[in-house]
Order: C-alpha cells, then sequence, then structure tokens
C-alpha cells in the first residue's frame, strides 16, 4: 500500500504539469487581451503594446510557460495582473476560507445525505422513501445560483436573521454551506440508498435477521459498513464538483475564498492568478481521490492495491 | 475554522437566537459603499477603470479638481497660466501638502508623476491619452512647475483632474509599491486592502484641507450580481450602490428607505455604419436608417427609460453640446423615400456586430428597420471577440460583411475633442482609432482641428456646433441615447454626487 501512495503522489507533479500546460494554452486561446483590459478601450495602440511588454506577454509561449514553471517550483506564482500583489499570498489568505466552507459543506452533506439515504432504503417504495427521493432529485437539479439567491432574499433581506455578504462571523458561514451542500446531499444520498438496497438482499443480512439480531444493529453495523464504499468512492471523487459549486457560491456570496478569486481573475484575463488557482484546485481534487481510495482500503481489507 | 465546526450543531439554535439578540448594525462611523467591480489598482495611473477612479478618488488628488457642479477648480495647485498659443503651461502649487508618508508634495513630485507616464518601459495602463500630447513636465522653482504639451489639447485642464494625473507619492513610486498599496494627499488614507474583500479608509487628520467631512471611514465592496446589490441596499450592508442596476431601480424609487439617483451620463450609444460598404457609402441610406429608428422606444425598452434619446453626437453634459438640434424623427415613410431615392425601393440587408450583453439593442434594432425594409442580421459576440471584429481595417470588414458596429463611446465632462476625434476623424479610422465605419470628411477634420486649437471656450464650442450639425446630417453614426447614471443610496445618506460616467464622489458624504 506504501508503494502504492507513493505511487500515486510520483504522479501528482505529472498530473500538474499536463494540467497547468492545459491551462496555460487554453486562457491564452480565449479571446481578450489582458493589456488592452488593463489600458481600456479608449488606449492607443501603443500604450497597450508597452503594457503587454511590461506584463511579459511579448515573450513566446514555451518562454513564458519556462518562467511560470521555473517559478511554481519554487513556490512562487507570480504577481497579480490586476491586485498587484504575489499570487501565492493571495491564495494563501483565501484558501483557509474556502477549505472552511468546502468542509462544513461536506459534512453537512454526509451528515443529512446518509441518514435520509438510509431511511429512503429500509422504508424503500413507502412514503419516507418518496419524499426523499423527490428531495433528492430537487436538490440535484436546482441551480447553485438561484438557490443562493433565494435563500439570501429570505433569510438575510426578509427576515434578517443571518448576515448577507461575506465572511465575517461564523454565522456568515450558515447560508454558502447550506447552499453548498444542496448538491453533494442530493448525490450522497441516493448513492446510500441504492448501496443500502443492494446489501440488504445479502445471505448475511438475512443470517443476521435469522439470528434475530435487532433492525437498528443490522442497519447501522452490519448493512452500512458495506454501503460505505460506494458512498465513500461517490465523495471523493465528487470534490472536484464541489469545487466547481464553491466558484458559484462564492461568487454569490461574496465569500472571500478562491472560487470567487478565479470569477475575477477569468473576467480580467488574470493569467498568474487563473494559473495559480487552477493547480491549487488540482492538488486538492487529486489529494481528495487519493484519501477516498485510502479510507476504501481501511474499510474494507479485501481491497487491495498493486 | 475549528470554532465554526465545533459551533455546527448550534447553528439552527443561535441563528434564531443571534438574530433575536444581535440585529445586524454597521458601525454608524462607516460609509459602506459596493460597487460592481474589484478596483484594478491602488495606483490611479495604472487603471482606467470608472470604478476604480471613484474608490480612489477619496485617497488620492489632482492639481486640478471638479466640483459638484462639474466646474474645474484649483486643488493642488493654486494658480496657473498658460502662453498665447496654449502649448506652456506654468502651475503654482500649493504649499504646506503632504503624502499620507510624510513625503512633502513639491515641484520634483509633481515632475516625477508626469515623467513615469512618459516612460514607455513603466508601461502605466493610464499612459496612453497624456503621451499624446505631453512633451515633458520641469520644476521652475520648488513650488512652480512648467508643462510643455506637443499640440493644444482642449481637455488639459480637465485631464489634470483624471486618473494619470492625480499625484501619487514619490517615495512610493521608487519603491514599487504604490499599485498594492496606496500613498495620495487625498482627505482620506488607505488603512486596509483586502483585494478579496474590500478596502477600507480612514480619514487624514493631517488634510491640507482641514477636516475632512465625511464620515470615520469609507468600506468598499464589490459584486458583479445586481441581484446581490439590490439586497445589499435593502439590507443596509450597502449604504451607497454604485452603478444600481437599472431593473430594480423602479422598486427602489418606490421605497422611502432609499433614494435613487438618475442624471446624465456620459457614455453615447451609437451603431457606427461601414460607410466603405454599400449601400451604407450613400448617405440617403445611412439617413433612412436614423429616420428608421425608434429612440424612444429603445431608451424604454433597453434601458427602462434611463437614458435619454441622442440628438447629437456629443453627450449633454459635454460642453459645446447643443441641445436645441433634432435632426432625426422617427419617420419610416420617410426612410422608405430616402431608400427608394437612393436605390433600394425594396430595401436591403445589412449585418451588424454587438457585445452579447448589448445585444437587445441589436435585436430592437432588427424589428425597427424591418419596417423600413432592411434587414439586419445581428451578430451577438463576447467582449473580446467583438473588438477584435470591430477594430478591422475595410479590407477586413468586407471580407467579413461587417455591415455596422453597435457601440458606446464616453467622454463626457472631458470635452468634445474626445468624442469628435477618436469616433469620426479620418485619421481614427479603425484600426488605428474607433472611426469604426472608416467614415472621412475633410470638412470635420478641419473642424475637428480648429476646435482643438482653439483657446477661447465661446468660439471652440461654436465649432464644435458645427461639427454637430455635419456629423448628424452625414450620419455616419446611427445616433441612439446617453445613458444615465443611476446610483442608489439608504435615505439618511447626504452629500454623495456622481461625475458623469459613473464615477461616484463620496468623501463628503454623511449617513
Amino acid at each position: 500500500m506504501k508503494a502504492y501512495i507513493a505511487k500515486k503522489l510520483l504522479a501528482l507533479p505529472l498530473i500538474l504539469i499536463g494540467v497547468s500546460l492545459l491551462v496555460f494554452v487554453a486562457i491564452r486561446a480565449l479571446p481578450g487581451d489582458p493589456a488592452r483590459l488593463m489600458a481600456g478601450p479608449e488606449a492607443t495602440q501603443e500604450a497597450v503594446d508597452n503594457m503587454t511588454r511590461r506584463l511579459g506577454l511579448d515573450r513566446s509561449l514555451p518562454e513564458q510557460y519556462a518562467s511560470f514553471a521555473y517559478g511554481a517550483v519554487r513556490g512562487d506564482l507570480g504577481i497579480s495582473i490586476k491586485s498587484k500583489l504575489p499570487v501565492v499570498d493571495e491564495i494563501a489568505e483565501r484558501l483557509p476560507f474556502t477549505l472552511g466552507l468546502a468542509i462544513t459543506a461536506y459534512l453537512l452533506a454526509i451528515g443529512i445525505g446518509v441518514p435520509a439515504g438510509m431511511i429512503a432504503a429500509i422504508y424503500r417504495h413507502g412514503w419516507p422513501d418518496q419524499i426523499v427521493m423527490i428531495l433528492a432529485i430537487a436538490g440535484a437539479s436546482i441551480a447553485n445560483f438561484w438557490l443562493a439567491l433565494m435563500a439570501m432574499n429570505t433569510f438575510s433581506v426578509q427576515l434578517g436573521w443571518l448576515p448577507l455578504l461575506g465572511a465575517s462571523s461564523w454565522r456568515s458561514f450558515i447560508l454558502p454551506s447550506i447552499t453548498l451542500a444542496v448538491l453533494p446531499t442530493a448525490v450522497i444520498a441516493r448513492m446510500t440508498r441504492s448501496s443500502m438496497i443492494e446489501v440488504m438482499s445479502q445471505d448475511y443480512i438475512r443470517t443476521a435477521y435469522a439470528k434475530g439480531v435487532a433492525p437498528q444493529t443490522i442497519y447501522w453495523s452490519h448493512a452500512l459498513r458495506n454501503a460505505l464504499i460506494p458512498i465513500i468512492t461517490i465523495v471523493g471523487l465528487n470534490f472536484g464538483s464541489l469545487v466547481g459549486g464553491a466558484v458559484v457560491t462564492e461568487s454569490v456570496f461574496n465569500w472571500p475564498g478562491i472560487g470567487r478569486f478565479l470569477v475575477d481573475a477569468v473576467r480580467y484575463r488574470d493569467y498568474p492568478v487563473i494559473q495559480g488557482v487552477t493547480l491549487v484546485a488540482v492538488t486538492g481534487v487529486v489529494v481528495m481521490n487519493l484519501l477516498a481510495e485510502l479510507l476504501i482500503a481501511v474499510l474494507n481489507p479485501k481491497i487491495r492495491f498493486d | 475554522m475549528a470554532m465554526f465546526l465545533k459551533n455546527r450543531r448550534f447553528v439552527l439554535a443561535s441563528a434564531v437566537a443571534g438574530a433575536l439578540m444581535f440585529p445586524i448594525v454597521a458601525g454608524a462611523a462607516t460609509l459602506n459603499v459596493m460597487q460592481t467591480e474589484a478596483p484594478r489598482s491602488m495606483d490611479p495611473g495604472d487603471q482606467t477603470a470608472t470604478y476604480t477612479a471613484a474608490l480612489l478618488d477619496p485617497m488620492y488628488e489632482g492639481l486640478t479638481k471638479r466640483d459638484p457642479d462639474l466646474s474645474l477648480k484649483p486643488a493642488l495647485a493654486t494658480e496657473w497660466s498658460s502662453d498665447a498659443a496654449g502649448l506652456v503651461w506654468t502651475f503654482k502649487l500649493r504649499p504646506g501638502v503632504k503624502f499620507h508618508d510624510g513625503t512633502p508634495f513639491d515641484a520634483d513630485a509633481v515632475v516625477k508623476n508626469f515623467t513615469r507616464h512618459l516612460d514607455t518601459k513603466r508601461g502605466l495602463a493610464a499612459s496612453g491619452r497624456l503621451r499624446t500630447f505631453l512633451e515633458g513636465v520641469t520644476a521652475v522653482d520648488p513650488m512652480t512647475v512648467q508643462f510643455k504639451l506637443k499640440t493644444q489639447y482642449p481637455a488639459f485642464l480637465a485631464l489634470l483632474a483624471t486618473g494619470p494625473c492625480l499625484m501619487v507619492s514619490p517615495a512610493a513610486e521608487t519603491a514599487g509599491t504604490i499599485g498594492s498599496k496606496a500613498v495620495g494627499t487625498g482627505p482620506y488614507k488607505l488603512a486596509e486592502y483586502k483585494s478579496g474583500e474590500y478596502v477600507l479608509q480612514t480619514k487624514n487628520t493631517e488634510w491640507w484641507g482641514g477636516a475632512p467631512k465625511g464620515e470615520d471611514e469609507i468600506k468598499w465592496t464589490w459584486t458583479p450580481e445586481p441581484s446581490v446589490m439590490n439586497m445589499a441596499l435593502q439590507t443596509g450592508d450597502a449604504d451607497v450602490v454604485n452603478p444600481f442596476p437599472a431593473a430594480f431601480a423602479q422598486q427602489i424609487k418606490a421605497n422611502p428607505d432609499m433614494t435613487l439617483s438618475a442624471t446624465d451620463g456620459s457614455a453615447v450609444f451609437w451603431v457606427s455604419l461601414n460607410t466603405k460598404m454599400k449601400p451604407l457609402d450613400d448617405v440617403r441610406v445611412r439617413q433612412a436608417l436614423n429616420y428608421a429608428t425608434d429612440r424612444e422606444g429603445i431608451v424604454k425598452a433597453f434601458m427602462q427609460g434611463f437614458a435619454t434619446p441622442a440628438n447629437s453626437p456629443l453627450a449633454p453634459v459635454t460642453p459645446g453640446y447643443d441641445k436645441s438640434l433634432a435632426p432625426y424623427s422617427y419617420d419610416v415613410e420617410k426612410a422608405k423615400q430616402l431608400l427608394k431615392e437612393a436605390g433600394y425601393p425594396e430595401g436591403f440587408s445589412m449585418s451588424t456586430i454587438v457585445q452579447e450583453q448589448e445585444s437587445r439593442i441589436g435585436e430592437l434594432l432588427q424589428a425597427m428597420w424591418a419596417k423600413a425594409g432592411v434587414k439586419l442580421e445581428v451578430r451577438k459576440m463576447e467582449g473580446g471577440v467583438w473588438s477584435k471584429a470591430a477594430f478591422l481595417d475595410p479590407a477586413g470588414k468586407e471580407k467579413d460583411t461587417i455591415g455596422s458596429s453597435i457601440a458606446s463611446w464616453s467622454s463626457g465632462v472631458n470635452g468634445a475633442d474626445l468624442q469628435f476625434r477618436p469616433l469620426y476623424h479620418s485619421k481614427s479610422a479603425s484600426p488605428a482609432g474607433a472611426n469604426l465605419g472608416f467614415f472621412s470628411d475633410p470638412k470635420l477634420d478641419e473642424l475637428i482641428d480648429k476646435a482643438a486649437s482653439t483657446l477661447d471656450e465661446k468660439a471652440r464650442n461654436a465649432i464644435y456646433v458645427d461639427a454637430q450639425k455635419l456629423v448628424n446630417e452625414q450620419a455616419p453614426h446611427v445616433l441612439l441615447f446617453t445613458k444615465q447614471d443611476l446610483f442608489a443610496t439608504r435615505a439618511g445618506v447626504k452629500g454623495t454626487w456622481v461625475i458623469p460616467g459613473g464615477l461616484i464622489i463620496v468623501k463628503d458624504a454623511r449617513k
């Protein structure tokens, strides 16, 4: 298993090089020139050229990538075109906010999704099942953006219970994390339900019933433990889409995290920021996937890595 | 973070209890201002964005300044004079002024502020306009500076009150920190710049003008979401919202807790017609399109009424604007007749390119012009793609069959030259400038150049009236409307005003 982890970690730099190259090329292929955006629509060509030189965008693409990569290896992601601050510092300032939001959302999603899915499985085809599934479908299909606006209007504007914007106190966490948790909660609930239903039809569960084990014990320790594996897989794999959701949620709530940072950066074609944030996000996704795999191995000793 | 997680289970109960015990109160001494975008720099000379300029305004000053009545007044200069040709300008500087970092404000500081724009290696975002006419700046004595211009520039004094000419501390400029740490001479100084959250400004107690009149602190935040801006004003998270989204304006107007301000802006919207392409090379066809355009209808449908139908290439706030002009009524019959005279009794087909956020204008024109028999193909484009297509040369536009471009231009109080020259002078034909339809009329060029070298304001404005008439008659553009500047405040906020174009001034505001 140690060899497996080492192999995965060794692959990380390759993934990062691949992704950074892809992002590097993709953002430069986008229409819109950062120098023109900085200099404004009324700028003369001369002013745009001077700005291009200052930003180092007059160099050849391989040269630009090499200097970016060389800096990144030494922990220097360049200077933000817009804020004129080091990208590393900018990310360091925002990352805790995004992690805090993501972790809260995930805990919410697991804390609600797993029990809801179990209830649905236990009362399969009964009304609790139907309610959970309707909510899950709604949760999975609702637009994050719309939900955020509705929540803000209801709880902040109309009722005045919660702060509208920013991250000034723990109460600021409530609306964004709930909004962000809706989609993973729905996915986890559905996954838990189908996984539980499958496990509940296994022979050993029937045996447990026959032995007279209390149903509560069967659900929570016999069935759930085995049903957890696909659930954890889904949780691990879904981290990427959680990051995607954070981009939208953070933008709407003025959350000072890296998701909103990325949106702003794309708007201004702030290349160093887009590159830096993507690298950090990709590292996070890879690490989360790896953690999920390890957790599965711990839960099911039959799984071996080679 | 741990605190938040530990508290997770108390969330619901506390949310209710907390709301009852601690209603959200913003500090009474802080004015909260929300705009649509984050500042692009802390250096006024390294940005060209209106909302960044508004945010920097409390911290920086120029040699001249705009007053709420839009007139130009002395600021860091106390008096000035020019030679007869208007090419050499001498300014006396205000004594006893210090930058926020303690650096004294003197002639050397002024010279350094302008030479940085003349240095091509520095590559500052706002240098372009200055570089077109400024030859150099020298210190005559410690409190006197002299500017030498390459050509006469009627907007010179107005420009001195704007971004590139606002004075930054020479020490901060040398240290290379001015882009992220503002140091000016203004009534407020930078307290905190959290690029992901807010900019906080506090009173500069050593300001030369005495005690600043505004609140103790000004806090700037931003969001691109119109509905979030509206909600922030409702909850009081924002005391001032600029620009206020037109879609919610009626709602604010009806609410006694809030005040909506709608004033003449500076952005003139138009359709630039490709005068090098058939049949738009015929002035009768261009006039026909002008007659076929229902400007009132566009203002209502696209701007919710918050715009003024255009009767001139200039905005109403621009010096020299003539409000008595009334060149084109909405008259479909007249349009048809002109098309018939030009040899197109059955109408013709043409295309227009438009950015996504303005695409509704294209659709409205499509419906209006169809009544005169003109089939308009509307090509919507993302901003970057649009500007590439709009600035093509005549051959490129011919190849892509681009018959017209929908856009706007904003020069406002800074003078008519900044509207006429880039949009209508033959030398500004794209890609060199924003004369996107390659309009060329020697008579208009002559008027524009003559006005630029006329120092007397009355005489200059008279020339601009002729130029407006000529543009209206030759119709290189279908002029549409001038946008109004909308901002909204909580009802108690007093002393906020806006420089046409959306640059909000809040340094004297109280709430």
